[in-house]
């Protein structure tokens, strides 16, 4: 050190000496100092989207640009986003993605469903209605309705919580002021977002969905069908919509996005971000696939080959695979429909058995996205010579390794032994020497994975494992800690299905 | 079923189509999404249909020439338009890299609007209109009162008389003026922002940049205010040459925090004081410079320095010696080089993110933060390009003061007058210190008008 301290004054000086030298080190880093590092919680194929946050002590997300102490982030405060709506209007997949996004972003997020509280009694019938007309349903109604209140209060008061998502009707004005009050006393702001589907079809989806689920599972289609409109009809009569006069804060989300408007809700970065993903968000009707692509002789990072005879054969194949399973799901989604309508006949409901699964598939009904490089691109080719659109997408460009490229661990560990040991200690934030850490790749790729969430139609993305690990972790709610231990073979074909409540991962062989 | 086909559209080329009446900040909107996204290395151009009718020979017109029964002056205003427009299409032909054109003009009437529409189609662009609707009487007076002065259309004119002129060309376009509705446009791609974002309307959002652009229009407030800035006062680490640390203040870095309290005081409106806070990061430093500060403070840690990764706590000397190359790299590419184990600017840029949002959403606020980042932020309101974003000169002990105005930012920097050393280092020399050959293009404070404090 050659530096002189001639403006440094004694008391300075003095302490520097007694607190050794790096006393004025940075001792804040990006990442809060990680604790006691937890395990990967859930198996391979689970969507962890549900799994508490609340409890963990250095929860650190794929998509967050910085930790705070407090574990709050943009000093935006705590805030409960109160779902509105009548049944069928998408108010759980609502609260489950924003749930996916914002803890993407860091921020501690916790969804309360209020039909998972009503379940807990088999000898109420789950239907609910805003107004009960017996004693002893209204009674139950509020017991639910204490109890969920609780949790989330708990879920603030206790466990660094910033945003919980509270997923039940609240079709009444009475109810949402009460909500208001109680949350506004506890400090935390309150956000409704009403969701209203006027789309026939969209609103058919939601009630197919709706009698898979639990709440019928041991009943005809037929009843299930017939119940659940009554469900929506009568609550009808009892929804008063929102409007400015209520005097809350409130955000309208029509027909999944086709026209959202915001009242009075000068809250902040982080609302205006949810609004953001809610602008993208769409309704999925087909899936994600993910594959790797072929080989080419030296699979270097650093030459750009083309395929080899292997690759050409593992790209051949692949297409059939992916048409396969494409054409399987379409018949699939027609059969149902074609089945539901015979199920709805004396209701007003429909489905359209034509909405896009035709047994032959159309340029629209499936896209592919590949990296730049040529072998990435060229596994696409037989889906071109198909007549699907084939886009090269620069965001899925491989992370890039840095001065370790085309090393093997081994090598990598003799030549950098104190740079591995640091990888070891956290690998998702670690860069060696010019590399990108698979953070980097993430932010860098924050633009695709809304434009993901923006697709109706099937698409497969064919990509470097590197990426393909980013994407499945932001669909299937990774954290930090799993995603570089993620794991994609050429003989998968990853596929990602949509459902309301979580995610669901399949995966198909690639016969090589 | 919702179709969202154009999420997968290849090379898709945006048109902004401002709309809505005079005063309503359109000017000012148009100007902050090109300064935003060019931020974000997007190209984006405005094109000012007001600055075409200039061309065509009305330069200063009184308000008889907006009436809309006037038809020869339709005629002129139509031509605008359509020299407006043609140049937009001949810039998206220049790159395929220009993405966004902005239309700025009033386009009050939807037979102005379909005729964009239609021509948006013709040539395979995009069209997304962005209303600002605003009956805040308030509001719409200071924006007259601006225009009065600063609009080259009343360029040497009384300032009440061209109120008074302004005024009436608002009724004139009054008179015409259908707003964007839900059910006449209930197809159109369109965001409405009703009485400063008190309520939005979002409508069929099509894809990724739009609804970026969309979710970076909700935060702008058109009302007057100013963004204070400073570096933290000069650090331990700064008279050592050492770049990042979390160091204390010097002595002369104490004095400056103890003279920004008076700085302030002195040049900030009475009104402004009241409301104004101050953000700092989470490092010492700043922290000891706001410490005599009487706001509303907050802390972000997306204010950090830059992270200089390994290098952190090194001079410029020893990160030449100890990494030569890597020194090499960032001469030659200081806005993407990364440190190792640390950020470049553009991470910094990424990570600025939700402050950039959150004090376009603020009234006033004074920013004490580092070199790297107050070179992003500054970048942003001025509009520096990214390869010289890094350069720029921002030295210890100054307040800068920001205006943010429709054609550009206003810049005062007022210096406390207390010696402090220099941090710049110039591209291929590890010495610090500003030579004059680097207060040329790079210091682009220097034009601005300098107050010195005594």
């Amino acid at each position: 050190m050659t530096s002189s301290n001639t403006a440094m004054d004694n008391q300075d000086a003095k302490q520097s000496k007694e607190n050794n030298t790096n006393y004025m080190a940075r001792t804040t880093k990006r990442w809060v100092e990680p604790g006691i590092r937890l395990s990967p919680k859930h198996s391979n194929n689970g969507d962890a989207v549900h799994e508490p946050v609340f409890d963990v002590e250095d929860f650190i997300s794929p998509g967050q640009l910085y930790s705070t102490e407090s574990g709050c982030l943009f000093h935006a405060g705590r805030i409960l986003i109160v779902l509105v709506g009548l049944p069928a209007t998408s108010k759980t997949l609502l609260s489950v993605a924003i749930t996916r996004y914002t803890r993407w972003l860091g921020v501690r997020t916790e969804s309360f469903h209020l039909s998972k509280y009503t379940k807990t009694n088999t000898n109420i019938p789950s239907f609910l209605s805003d107004e009960f007309s017996t004693v002893e349903g209204a009674e139950f109604k509020k017991e639910i309705i204490n109890k969920v209140t609780n949790d989330m209060i708990k879920f603030f008061d206790n466990g660094k919580g910033q945003i919980a998502i509270y997923d039940a009707l609240n079709i009444r004005k009475s109810e949402r002021a009460d909500i208001k009050k109680t949350f506004e006393n506890n400090n935390v702001k309150v956000l409704f977002v009403e969701s209203i589907v006027t789309d026939p079809n969209l609103m058919t989806k939601n009630i197919e969905l709706a009698i898979q689920s639990e709440d019928y599972k041991n009943w005809g289609k037929h009843e299930a069908i017939k119940d659940y409109t009554r469900r929506i009809t009568d609550n009808e009569s009892l929804y008063e919509r929102m409007s400015p006069i209520e005097g809350v804060s409130y955000i309208k989300y029509l027909n999944f996005g086709e026209r959202i408007i915001m009242n009075n809700t000068n809250y902040g970065y982080l609302v205006n971000k949810i609004v953001f993903f809610l602008m993208n968000l769409s309704n999925k009707q087909g899936c994600i696939y993910l594959s790797r692509c072929g080989r080419s002789d030296s699979d270097k990072y650093t030459d750009d080959e083309v395929l080899n005879e292997e690759g050409l054969k593992f790209s051949e194949i692949l297409t059939k695979t992916v048409i396969a399973r494409v054409k399987e799901k379409g018949l699939e989604r027609k059969k149902k429909a074609m089945e539901f309508n015979k199920n709805s006949k004396d209701t007003s409901v429909t489905a359209d058995p034509s909405v896009n699964n035709d047994d032959n598939l159309n340029s629209d009904s499936l896209v592919v996205w590949t990296a730049e490089r040529k072998r990435t691109y060229d596994t696409a080719k037989f889906f071109k010579e198909h007549g699907f659109d084939v886009r090269k997408r620069s965001q899925l460009k491989q992370l890039h390794p840095g001065v370790v490229a085309d090393m093997t661990m081994d090598e990598i560990k003799e030549k950098y032994p104190n740079e591995v040991e640091e990888y070891e200690r956290d690998p998702y934030h670690y860069r060696f020497s010019r590399a990108e850490s698979y953070h980097d790749l993430a932010v860098r790729m924050e633009p695709l994975l809304l434009e993901l969430e923006h697709m109706h139609n099937d698409i497969l993305i064919i990509a470097h494992e590197s990426t393909l690990r980013v994407l499945y972790g932001y669909f299937m709610a990774c954290t930090s800690l799993e995603v570089p231990t993620l794991d994609f073979t050429r003989h998968q074909l990853v596929e990602i299905s949509f459902n309301p409540f979580n995610n669901v991962v399949t995966r198909i062989p690639i016969d090589i | 079923m919702v179709l969202k086909k154009l999420a997968n559209e290849k090379d898709l080329k945006l048109c902004v189509v401002m709309v809505g009446l005079p005063a309503r900040g359109k000017s000012f909107i148009s100007q902050k999404i090109v300064r935003y996204l060019s931020w974000l290395s997007i190209n984006c151009k405005c094109f000012n249909v007001g600055n075409y009718r200039r061309v065509l020979g009305v330069d200063n017109p009184k308000y008889g020439f907006f009436d809309f029964d006037n038809l020869n002056s339709y005629n002129i205003r139509e031509k605008a338009l359509k020299l407006a427009f043609e140049d937009m299409l001949s810039w998206f032909d220049d790159a395929t890299d220009n993405k966004v054109a902005i239309i700025d003009a009033t386009n009050s009437t939807r037979e102005r609007r379909n005729w964009i529409i239609e021509n948006c189609n013709k040539n395979n662009v995009h069209p997304m209109f962005l209303e600002s609707w605003c009956d805040d009487s308030e509001t719409i007076m200071a924006n007259v009162k601006d225009i009065a002065i600063t609009s080259p259309d009343y360029d040497g004119m009384d300032e009440k008389l061209a109120e008074d002129d302004f005024m009436k060309r608002i009724e004139n376009y009054q008179n015409v003026y259908s707003t964007l509705n839900t059910t006449d446009d209930k197809d159109v791609t369109f965001v409405k922002l009703i009485n400063i974002s008190h309520e939005i309307i979002i409508n069929k959002i099509q894809t990724y940049l739009q609804s970026r652009i969309v979710f970076y229009v909700m935060n702008i407030r058109i009302k007057p205010k100013c963004i204070w800035l400073s570096r933290h006062g000069e650090s331990i680490y700064n008279v050592e040459q050492k770049i990042g640390g979390d160091s204390s203040l010097s002595e002369r870095g104490l004095k400056y925090a103890s003279k920004l309290k008076s700085l302030i005081k002195e040049n900030v409106a009475s009104n402004d004081e009241q409301n104004l806070s101050v953000w700092t990061s989470t490092l010492t430093r700043t922290q000891e410079t706001a410490q005599y500060l009487p706001y509303k403070k907050l802390e972000w840690k997306a204010l950090d320095e830059l992270d200089a990764g390994v290098c952190d706590g090194m001079t410029y000397e020893e990160i030449e010696e100890i990494y030569p190359e890597d020194f090499k790299a960032r001469d030659e590419d200081k806005y993407e080089y990364r440190y190792r184990g640390g950020e470049s600017y553009r991470d910094v840029v990424i990570r600025l993110e939700p402050v950039i949002m959150e004090l376009e959403r603020q009234e006033n606020v004074l920013i004490i933060t580092h070199q790297a980042v107050l070179r992003c932020i500054y970048a942003y309101f001025m509009n520096v390009p990214k390869e010289e974003s890094p350069w720029v000169s921002i030295p210890l002990h100054t307040l800068i003061k920001l205006e943010p105005r429709a054609y550009g930012t206003k810049v005062t920097r007022i210096k406390a007058n207390i010696p402090a050393v220099s941090t710049y280092k110039e591209k291929g020399t590890s010495h610090v210190g500003e030579s004059s050959s680097a207060k040329g293009s790079h210091n682009l404070l220097v034009n601005a008008p300098e107050i010195n404090q005594n």
